[in-house]
Order: structure tokens, then C-alpha cells, then sequence
């Protein structure tokens, strides 16, 4: 990052490590005072049930914060997600209804082999980050613009396949499998097991692999970076596609979780990403953070969200906690760097 | 921002790029209206009002599109300088909530609109500061700030009901519609006219005005702007504070038009404004821009989402949005020079 600040930094264990490893390190910490606050304050808050919840009810979250924080890294935003999350979900199961087995229009869908339908529900939602791609990186359009449009779109094509409701019917049994499967012996989803590889992969990409250290590069000087020989225009696309492939993921396991295809599934998921992003220490300006950060920030919003649930506040309250809660972390976060720049 | 010697040697293409960027927006109203007006419409009446430029259904064209009439010319002025603001939706939910609520408790109207007005300062004036003097990028911000009033919005509705409305306790006023349904001139309210106005002011504060130019300025290279003397920072809060309260005037003609205090009224505007400034041809990144461009935008959205309504069903709404925005979009790369590429 900084090589100013290299030189004069002390070489203890916290003076060397990374400025992304500091901030993650330093979210731990305000993890563990939230948590704590939270057992002093919520009855039964502590119980090993209960925390359970708070690392695995997230996951599809976590899922899409792998590619959200990516994008964040390199100065872009995807808010399709939610809109991906509902076009593939709805896909999958528009794609394995039967053949006009009912007078219903809803119930009738393509009739394909579930294994088929579900790679083409896929392969028709990543088309979306092929969108966002040609315009992001080939237009040179701003990010915000053109997802925000194509959230709309998904969202959009989800409504017209289902005529703005849903489909749940005529399905066959073995589509609720997938996400309503337990890890043996334990009370975790399949889906949780995903996220986990998902995130371990991630990680291992941004740290070791010459790709996922172009990705700070091209955040912290896109200019640079392409004078340097990085094939910016591509790199973007490909995390763009990725990111919609995640959301597409994410979108099938939650139909099949819930054996339903809802439209306005994911409504609002593309800012949860963002803000579990944002907690974790991911920042706009420069090419700075990490999947494990990511990863923290989300329990931190799955600790507070929980926190606030089980103190009986009214749903409409988690807008507020989570708009608060973004605030201080990004001043925090900034104020930490400052005096460690120092 | 293209050198003399530029200029002459791709003279001709350059003449006639400007010479469509000035007319293609009018060029392209026409056609929609004409495509509207020709094809019958699947034989549907428009509202029962017959033709598409039956002068009927052109009033309630109007009507529908006070709110974005309202706000859009001062969030051109906002994104010609090259900032962004996303929360300007959930601001018309909380100031239509907070008119409705102050109407119904008995204060009158010119209180209740000096109220939401007043609030709509405060919500400015809280994005201005994030913005300006925490330096928080601004699609961050903003989108924060948006769950930030949208769960306020839905705090203050009680819980159990949908907006703030009549009920037996406390009856809502009938003249709560005074301002923006009933009919003053032309069939049109109250709430229209003064959109016109604003309108004029606003074209006249970007032609004609210190901050137009400023704003323009800043958004053309906001260091230069600096170096030159113009307080950015003064100047682009001032702008923020103006979207707020025209936001404000925006929710309190939605509340007043309705006659009640819906808490998600105004979800989606700011995609609505967002197509409505590319459409007229202000620049991404800013710098360049029209007031009077974007009324005509605001005209073609609600030309198309109101005739698409007649012929097909509601759900398809939102993808024919989508749709234009792209289309926006890629006018706006083809038209526009932006100063990355100029």
C-alpha cells in the first residue's frame, strides 16, 4: 500500500502487518465489544444455538459480498445482485415446471431434466453481468448507473415470468433438495457449507494469485495499472461476471430453499452486500480490503441485526441500525488508519 | 475539452455529433409520442379518457408527473456538477409521511408544507455533510442515507397500518388534496404550477447565476474549480440542501395527491431522475448539462411508462424502465463527450 509508512512503522507483530490485515484485526475487536455488549444486554443472547445463527443465517449475504468487495476494491459497485438473486431463482424454477400439467398459467413451466434447468437458470443470470460488463468496462459507463439499471431489468424479466407474483407449484421433489439439506450430524444447510468453500476460494484468490493482486492495483490507480500492462477493461468484465454468477448461486439455493419462485426475492440484498462490505473495511478510494474482512463485517451485522431482534424493536429499525452502523465503521475505520499512518 | 487543431481536422463529424446532441432528445420525444398516438393501442382506452393526445388523458399525464416534474431539474443541477443522489426517494417518502401527519394533527397546510420543507433542508443538508466534509463517496452516502430516512418513513407509519391515513380517532382533512388534486387552472393543481416555476427558477439559477456556473465548473474538474477560487465544498452542499427540499415538495405533492402519507411513495424516483437527466444529455462524470433537456426526459419517461401501461400489463413496467435507461445510456456514450474521452 504505502511505502512512506512502511519505513516508519514499528516492527512489532501489529506495526508489520498489512493495512488490510490491520482493519480486519481491528473489526475482530469491535466484533467482539458488539458481541459482548449485545450478551449484557439481550437475554439468552450468549447460548451456543444462538451464535450458531449468527455465523450461518447470513451466508447468502457473505456469498454475495465476495464479489460486491472485489468490485468495491477496484472503485465499482455492483447493485444487481438482488435482481440476479431473483431472475435465477425464478429461472430454475420456471425452467423445471411441467408441461402444461394445469390450467394455471403459473404452474406451467418448460419441463427440463432439473440438472439442466438449473445450469441454464444460471448460465441465463450471469448474462446479466455480461451486460454490466460491456457497459462498465467497454462504454466506460459509471458502475452505479448501469447496475442499478440492470437490477432493474432482472428484477423486471423475474416479474414478468412469474406476472409480478410468484411460481411454486408442480415442481419436482428433488428441487427443494439442494437447499433444505443438513451438513450430517450438524443443524447447518448445505448452502452454508458453499459459502464457506466460497469464501476460503476467494481468499486464497485475492492473496495468491497475480489476478487477485491486479484487483488492488486497478483500485488503487486504474491509470497506472493500465500503463503497467494490466488488461484493466477485462479483469473488470470478468469480476462482473463473477459477481452475477454468485448472485446466480445464491438465487437457486434460495428457490430451493423455500421451493418457490419469488420476484421480489433479494429485494434490498445488493445493499446489505455492500454494507457487510463496507464493515469489513472495504473502501472505494484506493484498492484497499479483504474477503475475511468481508466476512467479519458480515457476522458484525448478523451480531447487531440479531441483537436488535431479540430486544423486540420493530423490523422497519434494521434500515436505521444498519445506515448507523455503516457510518461509524467507515469514520472508525478511517480515524484508525490516520493515527497508524502517523 | 478538444484542442482548435482536433477540432478542424474532424470538423465535420464534430458539427454534425453536436448538431444531433442538440436536437435528439425533441427528436426522440416525437417519435414516442407519435408511436403512442398512431398505434391504437391495442384498442384500450387510456383511463376511460380515449386518445393518447386526447387532452384529457395529456392532464393526467401532467398530473402523474408533478413529483419528478418537482425534483429532476434540481438533481440535473446536483449530477452537472458531478455528484450523485441516491436518497432523493426514500426524502419524498419521509417528507409525504411527515405532511401527512402534521396535516392530519391539525396543523395547516402552509405549516405542514414549511415543516417538510424545513426537513427536507435537514436531509440535504445531512447528505451535504457526509458528503462534502467526511468526504464519504458519494454513492455510498447517499444510498446509506436512503435506508436511513426509508426506516424512519416506516418508524413514524404505526405499526399494523400501511401509511399514515384516515382512521376513526383522527380523521384526515379533506383538504389535504388542496394543493395537490384539486383542480385551480386547466384541470391542473396547485402542486403542477408551482413545479413550473421551480423549473423556471432552476433554469435561470443554471444560465444565468453564479451557482449554475459553479456547479458546471466543479463538475468539469472540480481541482481546477478549487484552484481557481470557487469553495466546492460550499457550493455542491448548497446543491444537495436544494435537491433535499425540492425532494420535500416532491413528497408533499405525492402525499397531498393521494391524501395520504404513504412510507414507500417514493421508492424508485431516483432511477426515475437518473434516466431522466442521461436522456437529457447531461454528462456521467458531469460538467455539461440541461435543465430544460431533462424536463423533456421526465416528459418521454412518463410519455412511456403511462402509454405502456395501456397496452400491456403493469409487471412489464419495469423492464420498459430499465430499457430506457440503456437506451439513455448508449445515446448518452454515443452524443456526449465525457472528459475522459474528450
Amino acid at each position: 500500500m504505502s511505502m512512506e509508512s512502511n519505513n516508519k512503522r514499528p516492527s512489532t507483530f501489529l506495526g508489520r502487518m498489512s493495512n488490510d490485515s490491520f482493519i480486519s484485526l481491528f473489526m475482530v475487536g469491535v466484533l467482539i465489544v458488539i458481541f459482548a455488549l449485545a450478551c449484557l444486554i439481550v437475554p439468552n443472547f450468549y447460548k451456543a444455538k444462538n451464535i450458531v445463527n449468527i455465523l450461518t443465517n447470513n451466508w447468502y449475504i457473505i456469498i454475495l459480498g465476495i464479489g460486491v468487495s472485489f468490485l468495491l476494491i477496484t472503485g465499482n459497485f455492483d447493485m444487481s445482485v438482488g435482481g440476479v438473486i431473483a431472475l435465477s431463482g425464478v429461472l430454475s424454477v420456471y425452467f423445471v415446471q411441467g408441461v402444461n400439467v394445469s390450467p394455471n398459467e403459473l404452474a406451467n413451466g418448460l419441463g427440463m431434466p432439473y440438472v439442466v434447468a438449473i445450469l441454464l437458470a444460471l448460465a441465463c443470470a450471469t448474462c446479466i453481468g455480461g451486460i454490466n460488463a460491456f457497459f462498465i468496462a467497454k462504454l466506460k459507463v459509471p458502475s452505479i448507473i448501469i447496475t442499478l439499471g440492470t437490477m432493474m431489468l432482472a428484477r423486471g424479466i423475474a416479474q414478468i415470468i412469474t406476472r409480478g407474483a410468484q411460481r411454486n407449484t408442480s415442481l419436482p421433489d428433488e428441487f427443494g433438495i439442494l437447499g433444505n439439506t443438513f451438513v450430517p450430524g450438524t443443524s447447518v444447510k448445505i448452502s452454508v457449507l458453499i459459502m464457506v468453500v466460497l469464501v476460503l476460494l476467494a481468499f486464497a484468490y485475492e492473496k495468491k494469485t497475480v489476478s487477485g493482486r491486479r484487483i488492488y492495483l486497478i483500485g488503487a490507480n486504474p491509470e497506472a495499472a493500465r500503463l503497467s500492462g494490466v488488461k484493466v477493461g477485462r479483469q473488470l468484465a470478468s469480476l462482473f461476471i463473477v459477481s452475477s454468477f454468485l448472485a446466480a448461486v445464491t438465487g437457486v439455493l434460495l428457490a430451493s430453499e423455500y421451493i418457490a419462485g419469488l420476484s421480489n426475492r433479494g429485494t434490498g440484498y445488493e445493499f446489505d452486500a455492500l454494507v457487510v462490505a463496507l464493515l469489513g473495511g472495504v473502501s472505494i478510494a484506493g484498492g484497499f480490503g479483504s474477503v475475511l474482512g468481508m466476512f467479519v463485517g458480515a457476522i458484525i451485522l448478523s451480531v447487531v441485526t440479531s441483537a436488535a431482534t431479540g430486544l423486540l424493536l420493530s423490523p422497519h429499525w434494521q434500515f436505521i441500525l444498519k445506515a448507523l452502523v455503516t457510518f461509524l465503521a467507515i469514520l472508525a475505520q478511517r480515524y484508525a488508519l490516520d493515527r497508524r499512518r502517523r | 475539452m478538444s484542442p482548435g487543431s482536433i477540432r478542424g481536422r474532424m470538423g465535420n463529424s464534430e458539427t454534425l455529433r453536436a448538431g444531433i446532441k442538440s436536437v435528439y432528445i425533441y427528436v426522440f420525444l416525437f417519435i414516442i409520442v407519435a408511436l403512442f398516438s398512431v398505434v391504437k393501442l391495442g384498442q384500450v382506452e387510456f383511463f376511460g379518457r380515449g386518445h393518447f393526445l386526447n387532452p384529457n388523458s395529456v392532464i393526467n399525464m401532467l398530473r402523474i408527473s408533478v413529483p419528478i416534474l418537482t425534483l429532476s431539474g434540481a438533481f440535473t443541477l446536483l449530477m452537472i456538477a458531478g455528484y450523485i443522489d441516491l436518497s432523493v426517494g426514500s426524502a419524498i417518502s419521509l417528507s409525504a409521511v411527515i405532511y401527512a401527519l402534521s396535516i392530519r394533527s391539525g396543523l395547516g397546510m402552509p405549516l405542514s408544507i414549511a415543516l417538510s420543507v424545513f426537513l427536507g433542508m435537514a436531509m440535504g443538508s445531512v447528505n451535504g455533510l457526509l458528503v462534502m466534509k467526511l468526504q464519504i463517496t458519494p454513492v455510498i452516502a447517499t444510498l446509506v442515507t436512503l435506508n436511513l430516512y426509508k426506516g424512519i418513513a416506516l418508524l413514524i407509519v404505526p405499526p399494523g397500518v400501511s401509511a399514515i391515513k384516515s382512521t376513526a380517532q383522527s380523521p384526515m382533512p379533506a383538504w389535504i388534496n388542496y394543493y395537490g388534486r384539486k383542480e385551480v387552472l386547466l384541470g391542473l393543481p396547485w402542486s403542477f404550477f408551482v413545479a413550473l416555476l421551480l423549473i423556471l427558477a432552476l433554469v435561470v439559477v443554471q444560465r444565468k447565476t453564479i451557482l449554475g456556473k459553479y456547479a458546471a465548473a466543479i463538475g468539469g474538474n472540480r481541482n481546477a474549480a478549487e484552484l481557481s477560487g470557487i469553495n466546492a465544498v460550499k457550493y455542491v452542499w448548497i446543491l444537495y440542501v436544494i435537491v433535499g427540499v425540492f425532494a420535500a415538495l416532491a413528497g408533499v405533492a405525492r402525499a397531498s395527491f393521494m391524501s395520504l402519507g404513504d412510507p414507500l411513495s417514493g421508492d424508485g424516483m431516483e432511477m426515475d431522475c437518473i434516466i431522466a437527466v442521461l436522456l437529457g444529455g447531461t454528462a456521467f462524470s458531469g460538467g455539461e448539462g440541461s435543465v430544460v433537456k431533462t424536463i423533456v426526459g421526465v416528459i418521454i419517461i412518463v410519455c412511456v411508462t403511462t402509454g405502456l401501461m395501456t397496452v400491456i400489463p403493469a409487471y412489464w413496467q419495469v423492464v420498459a424502465k430499465a430499457s430506457v435507461l440503456l437506451i439513455a445510456v448508449v445515446l448518452n456514450h454515443l452524443l456526449v463527450r465525457s472528459k475522459s474521452q474528450g
